[in-house]
């Protein structure tokens, strides 16, 4: 072993151009399949952070004739108690948030635009959410005045900016208009998108009044200190709430399921990326192993000629083409880690590209990389199981002549 | 120690049968220093490949040792040469990126000599072969004559009871391939290897003690010479 390694070795540096090319081509595979799969799950876990603090809470109670379609945005299924619900979440140790959700239209100048409106309250809403540390401009809202928190890209598009008063027309509870004249007190710059470009947060009480909820919400927003598998708790939450059969709780990942199915379809297409990378690395590697064997047939021959056996010599170019395989892994994994590297520390910032485009992934402009260990290990351990699984094509071929047609091949 | 029995090797391509031997007896003794001659396609390499156990003959049998080789696999084939048989080819067959110690050296590596040994035999026959001092030479900064004592090296140094030698000085000057014959007599004569070279050249065909003739892929002359 110690000598058909010796040999591997020094077979490394008989072709160095090639050996570099080709490990140099691998090192380029690995290294994009660490960034790129860095790249998905950073923006993936971002995004997720972003629809469970900015969007839908870690869960919500909502009214069970409201999930038929959670689209219409309309108040005419609500909470009527939503005091006793709370006080069973208290007594579960879950924080809870009271929200109205709606359908209106917003009217600044001669423009409007149609969004979604929160009616939150101000004191509570912080257990869950976290609106408030993302106020760009003005300030947050106040408990009963008529004011607007409005998303950038949503003020942007309307023209409005903080202090203007803007009009908000809805339906009330009972399906009647109803307009309000409201006063934009802060813009908030949301890292969710779906926030900053379409979502009007009112405070709840003017809701109440103007809207005629009377005490009723269409939901209560729920905060886990668990984000990945709020299962557990979902569950023991589903238990304290049986005394509510009108009640349904949904976990943030049945409320996201449009995103969830982008971020697959993203992902599947990401590996399919990646594969098609590691086909050119794996055909590189095969054509270097294939001209290494093909220049070294005599050589293959006098081996055998002197007795070392067949699955010592597959051995000695399974050994070689790992040697490239490691090279171009280690540089393409110090490369890959670099690149990462900096993408986990300060992102690349795409706002200018996408702007306010909905590309699925719940991230503002500036997307960041996360560090994915399976990926650190599995890529140079597929680069380097690879190459020595594709040497084992030509060394056969190889084994397969006679010795004698070895010692004569020119 | 070799015998070959009515030995035959046929090479088909796709049209036609060509019998390169038709049908070669012989006997090798331990010690002898042999050549086997005869002008070009008279099959001289192919029967060494088959004493050899580099190939099987079409019929007939090798016997190694008073063993029958055709009964033996791959596997038994390789542990026979890589333990008995040492060869020397034509155009020398180094490796290129060994030096001249590690090259002879190979042949016993596969023997799992331990280090130390394999470090004295292999000094010890570069020595013997006129290589001193030039251990660590890569085979390209060797002249041809020097590649070819390497060969010789690697075949000897496993001390097997045989080395074939296919045309061992085909590739050399006329003074050089004098030389690596003196020295392969001077081996023989020292180890008691059993030397059979194949040649079409009668300088070399005058260092043989033995004499195989081949002519049309038989046996035409086999003559013992005293020196």
């Amino acid at each position: 072993m110690k000598l058909l390694l010796a040999l591997a070795w020094k077979n490394l540096s008989r072709y160095r151009r090639r050996t570099l090319i080709t490990a140099g081509a691998l090192a380029a595979g690995v290294a994009v399949f660490i960034w790129l799969d860095g790249w998905l799950a950073g923006a993936e876990r971002e995004s997720e952070r972003n629809i469970v603090w900015y969007e839908s809470g870690s869960a919500k109670v909502l009214p069970r004739a409201a999930l038929e379609d959670l689209r219409l945005l309309s108040l005419k299924e609500v909470i009527e108690e939503p005091a006793a619900v709370e006080s069973a979440l208290q007594a579960a140790g879950v924080s809870a948030a009271r929200r109205a959700v709606l359908a209106g239209e917003l009217f600044f100048g001669e423009g409007s635009l149609l969004v979604k409106v929160i009616a939150l309250d101000p004191a509570s809403d912080g257990r869950v959410f976290r609106l408030a540390e993302t106020i760009s401009a003005g300030r947050y809202l106040a408990p009963d005045e008529p004011g607007v928190l409005l998303g950038e890209w949503l003020a942007q598009d309307l023209g409005a900016s903080v202090g203007d008063l803007v009009t908000l027309r809805a339906r009330t509870r009972y399906g009647a208009f109803q307009t309000l004249e409201l006063q934009v007190a802060g813009l908030l710059n949301c890292p969710n998108p779906l926030v900053n470009k379409g979502t009007a947060f009112i405070p709840l009480s003017l809701a109440d009044q103007a809207l005629e909820l009377q005490g009723a919400v269409s939901e209560l927003d729920l905060g886990f200190p668990e984000r990945q598998q709020p299962g557990p708790r979902l569950e023991a939450v589903r238990a304290r709430l049986a005394g509510f059969p009108g009640l349904a709780v949904v976990g943030w990942k049945e409320l996201a399921q449009d995103y969830l199915m982008i971020a697959r379809a993203k992902t599947a297409g990401s590996s399919l990326l990646l594969v098609l990378i590691f086909i050119i690395a794996a055909v590189g590697i095969g054509n270097t192993m294939l001209m290494a064997v093909f220049e070294r047939v005599r050589e293959i021959g006098m081996m055998r000629a002197l007795g070392l056996g067949d699955g010592a010599i597959r051995l000695a170019f399974l050994l070689e083409a790992g040697g490239i395989g490691l090279l171009g892994t280690a540089a393409g994994l110090a490369l890959g880690a670099a690149l990462n590297f900096y993408m986990v520390r300060w992102g690349l910032n795409l706002g200018a590209m996408i702007g306010s485009m909905d590309i699925g992934y719940r991230v503002h402009t500036v997307f960041r990389s996360a560090w994915h260990p399976q990926a650190l290990i599995g890529a140079p351990a597929f680069g380097i199981g690879a190459s020595m699984l594709i040497s084992l094509i030509p060394s056969s071929r190889a084994l397969r002549l006679q010795i004698t047609d070895c010692l004569r091949h020119k | 120690m070799l015998r070959a029995e009515e030995v035959r090797k046929e090479f088909r391509t796709d049209h036609t049968v060509v019998a390169a031997l038709r049908g070669v007896s012989l006997r090798i003794e331990p010690g002898e220093f042999l050549s086997i001659a005869g002008p070009s396609g008279s099959g001289k390499t192919t029967l060494l490949n088959l004493l050899g156990c580099l190939d099987a003959p079409s019929s007939g049998q090798i016997y190694f040792d008073g063993r029958p080789v055709s009964g033996l696999d791959r596997r038994e084939l390789a542990r026979l040469r890589r333990r008995n048989i040492g060869f020397v080819f034509q155009t020398f067959n180094l490796i290129p990126v060994l030096t001249a110690f590690e090259n002879v050296a190979f042949a016993l590596s596969l023997l799992g000599v331990e280090r130390g040994e394999l470090r004295r035999r292999t000094l010890a026959i570069l020595e013997e072969v006129g290589l001193a001092g030039l251990e660590r030479r890569l085979p390209g900064e060797l002249s041809g004559g020097q590649q070819q004592r390497v060969a010789v090296a690697r075949a000897l140094v496993k001390t097997p009871p045989l080395v074939l030698a296919d045309e061992p000085t085909a590739n050399l000057d006329s003074d050089t391939g004098a030389g690596i014959l003196q020295l392969m007599a001077e081996l023989n004569a020292r180890h008691r290897t059993t030397f059979v070279f194949s040649t079409h050249d009668p300088m070399v065909m005058g260092f043989a003690r033995r004499l195989v003739l081949l002519h049309d892929g038989l046996v035409s002359k086999d003559e013992r010479r005293t020196s």
